[in-house]
């Protein structure tokens, strides 16, 4: 009798676990974009296999690393391919994953991320045979089968801090916008394609705004969404009514500090709106990179026969490599001054007599 | 006469398996649960579990992979384990290994051009000696006014993190675009096994391994047959009793916290020297955090520290191969982790269900 009760319990404890469990899992699946019902035209499938290894920030990021997915499954979708990803919960990670792919027989692979780009460089010779595309990484000495990746994340960058920067002035925007005349960015890790960003913004802002004040803030890490929650409400504390985030998963934190305290957000990477459910009423915009279509160019050309490797790639905004997202909830908002000085910055950046900085020394 | 020492090796074996119960049923446990919750997930556990057994031991470099990540996991483990014996969560192994990293990547460019066995042990031992000091400003606070080291290791694990981010950010920074400091000559590195024995595997496991399982019968044999182990042992069951026994407990507690830290100075050296070969701000996975774990399932035993270290290294080392065969996220592994963890804290759960399978044994053969 006491044993059956106790059976019970500890039963009913399981399955507390489980369920419990069973939901953290659910949370922390990625949302892996949905495929759109291609059933009118039926690609064939080809016996060609393209992969990307992520950072540790892995797939779920809603930024740099969904958006390379995004291209794989782009390639899938026009291409009949078959793609794979796999994420590296650890630096030690990075080395492996390339192996296990090439003993996989894929041919192209993709590393996600500035960090890799050692990885890379030194994985990419072993394997000649396999197209390597890094992400984010200027590659010193690109082999035949390597091609370095980049984005002029500053033009982005450059537009959303135009953006920022006329928005915080303008009280009747959005009740959430305050008379201090402050804004804010928060990076991941201080590594080049953030600094670009963090620069580029900061240009923008006070090109348009020259008195503004932009607190510049870092996590130090891609993956810690607690750190970049605290960041964001600190910066929003201390008046910051816009924040741009460049953090990864990190900055999925600085969205809900933004929600919590009432500020706006300017997301990174990918149309954060669309990725990120629920943050229709902070997101204004965000600085995209096209990373789907750097990454679907690069597998279709190596299918085709036709990849140049040796190189590194740098998409900009004359590439519609780089650009603003729609303001989506906020377009009624944006005043047509603010869309003329968006555009105008645009026109500039692609003529040349804008020319936006890189670094901080050029800042 | 050779009745009774039969019987108490019956007994020793006995005791072992009565130990050895709780942790094997509870990463069984973890595996259950982790099955229904990778079912509820939509992917199979009869796929993904023999896709991770492969990816860990299906072939000598996968065990070599595996071994390669159990070697931070052992020092850490080693170094909580250590800790809790004496009684002290040593919850800052994280920042001690920052430390220990960040000497070894320093004094590694320093002795450059020194033969490889001198550098090897003038590195460990200025790792642990750093990794010991780190500790050390905690242990003192403890043992004088009574600060709890939880607080305080974890503070000097954040002051230890942001100076070595600040060092590869800045002074330290190697020329180029990424943060991280100069690679290191190979006389400052820890030599790959199959370097060393030629009959091995390729694989990227390093010496680091074997030091690590020779620090681990060390420190099971100081805490068996020394006066210092006994001290610890003795202060971690109750301090005030061992005061009045003439143990002076601030000692004991400084002595075994500064053991604890240089242990976990050792996990950051053998990573930059036998992985990275160089310091980088995020070179550590956590290790610091996971060697808790480590040391909980090991129950602070320093042997049972290096399966438990195998353990979660080969869960590790096959997340890859299960995500590339049966499209389970890597993080799966985490949720297991976590769940080893749980059962393990929930050690009456484990036991009910060993008792219960114990009388239904007895029913069965009666």
């Amino acid at each position: 009798m006491r044993v059956e009760s106790r059976f019970k319990q500890v039963l009913a404890l399981l399955l507390v676990f489980a369920l419990v469990a069973a939901m953290a899992v659910g949370c922390a699946q990625p949302d892996e974009p949905d495929e759109p019902d291609t059933d009118e035209v039926e690609v064939p499938t080809i016996d060609f296999r393209a992969a990307m290894v992520t950072d540790v920030g892995g797939l779920g990021d809603r930024t740099f690393n969904d958006g390379t997915y995004e291209g794989l499954l782009w390639a899938e979708r026009e291409l009949g391919i078959e793609i794979r990803a796999l994420e590296s919960n650890e630096i030690a990670d990075y080395e492996p994953n390339i192996d296990q792919l090439a003993a996989a027989g894929f041919d192209v692979i993709f590393t996600v991320g500035f960090l890799m780009t050692d990885t890379t460089a030194a994985k990419a010779p072993e394997y000649p045979d396999i197209v390597f595309g890094g992400i984010d990484q200027f590659l010193e000495d690109p082999g035949p089968n390597e091609v370095g990746l980049l984005f002029k994340e500053h033009e982005a960058a450059y537009l959303a801090g135009v953006l920022a920067g006329l928005v915080t002035l303008d009280q009747d925007f959005d009740e959430r916008v305050n008379d201090q005349n402050t804004i804010a960015f928060i990076g991941g890790m201080d590594i080049p394609p953030v600094e670009r960003f963090e620069v580029g913004f900061i240009a923008g802002a006070k090109s348009v705004n020259p008195d503004v004040e932009i607190l510049v803030l870092y996590a130090g890490s891609f993956d810690d969404q607690a750190r970049g929650r605290e960041l964001a409400l600190s910066a929003i504390d201390q008046g910051a009514d816009v924040v741009f985030g460049v953090a990864g998963l990190s900055g999925l934190g600085s969205i809900t500090a933004a929600q919590e305290r009432g500020a706006l957000f300017i997301g990174v990477d990918v149309d954060q709106y669309l990725t990120v459910e629920g943050s229709g009423d902070v997101m204004l915009t965000s600085a995209i990179k096209r990373l789907d279509v750097a990454v679907f160019e690069t597998i279709k050309s190596a299918v085709e026969g036709t990849f140049v490797g040796g190189q590194n790639r740098v998409f900009g905004l004359a590439e519609d490599g780089v650009g603003l997202a729609p303001f989506h909830d906020f377009d009624d908002a944006v005043t047509q001054e603010m869309r003329d000085a968006i555009e105008e910055a645009r026109q500039g950046v692609l003529d040349g007599t804008v020319v936006v900085p890189e670094t901080r020394d050029e800042l | 006469m050779a009745e009774p020492s039969v019987a108490t090796r019956g007994q020793k074996i006995a005791h072992l398996l009565r130990e050895l119960a709780v942790p094997v049923v509870s990463v069984m446990l973890a595996m259950g649960i982790g099955s229904v919750i990778m079912l509820v997930a939509g992917y199979d556990p009869l796929v993904a579990f023999p896709a991770m057994l492969k990816g860990a031991f299906g072939g000598g470099r996968q065990i070599g992979e595996t071994l390669l990540r159990a070697t931070p996991l052992m020092f850490t483990g080693l170094a909580v384990a250590y800790g809790f014996r004496a009684g002290l969560f040593n919850i800052g192994a994280e920042g001690q290994l920052f430390l220990g990293g960040l000497s070894a990547a320093w004094l590694g460019i320093v002795l450059a051009g020194l033969p490889q066995p001198f550098n090897i042990v003038m590195m460990l031992l200025a790792g642990a000696a750093i990794g010991a000091a780190w500790a050390f400003v905690p242990a003192l606070l403890k043992a004088k006014v009574g600060a709890h080291e939880v607080i305080t290791t974890m503070m000097f694990t954040y002051i230890g993190r942001y100076i070595v981010s600040w060092l590869v950010t800045g002074p330290l920074k190697a020329p180029g675009q990424i943060p991280q400091t100069s690679q290191l000559p190979p006389e400052s590195t820890l030599p790959r096994m199959h370097d060393l024995f030629g009959f091995l595997a390729v694989s990227r496991v390093h010496l680091g391994f074997v030091i690590g399982v020779l620090v681990a019968m060390l420190l099971w044999w100081v805490l068996k047959y020394t006066t210092l182990g006994y001290e610890a042992r003795a202060v971690g069951l109750n301090p005030w009793a061992s005061e009045t026994g003439g143990i002076s407990v601030p000692s004991t507690t400084i002595k075994a916290l500064c053991i604890s830290g240089a242990l976990a100075g050792l996990a950051g050296v053998t990573e930059v020297m036998g992985v990275h070969y160089r310091l980088h701000d995020q070179f550590s996975a956590g290790f610091g955090f996971t060697g808790i774990a480590v040391a909980l399932l090991a129950k602070n035993n320093p042997l049972g520290v290096i399966a438990a270290a195998i353990l979660f290294g080969a869960l590790s080392a096959g997340a890859g191969t299960m995500q590339l065969e049966a499209f389970v996220p890597t993080k799966v592994i985490f949720i297991i982790q976590a769940l080893i963890i749980l059962f393990v804290a929930a050690e009456q759960l484990a036991r009910w269900i060993i008792g219960r399978t114990r009388r239904v044994g007895v029913e069965h053969a009666s």
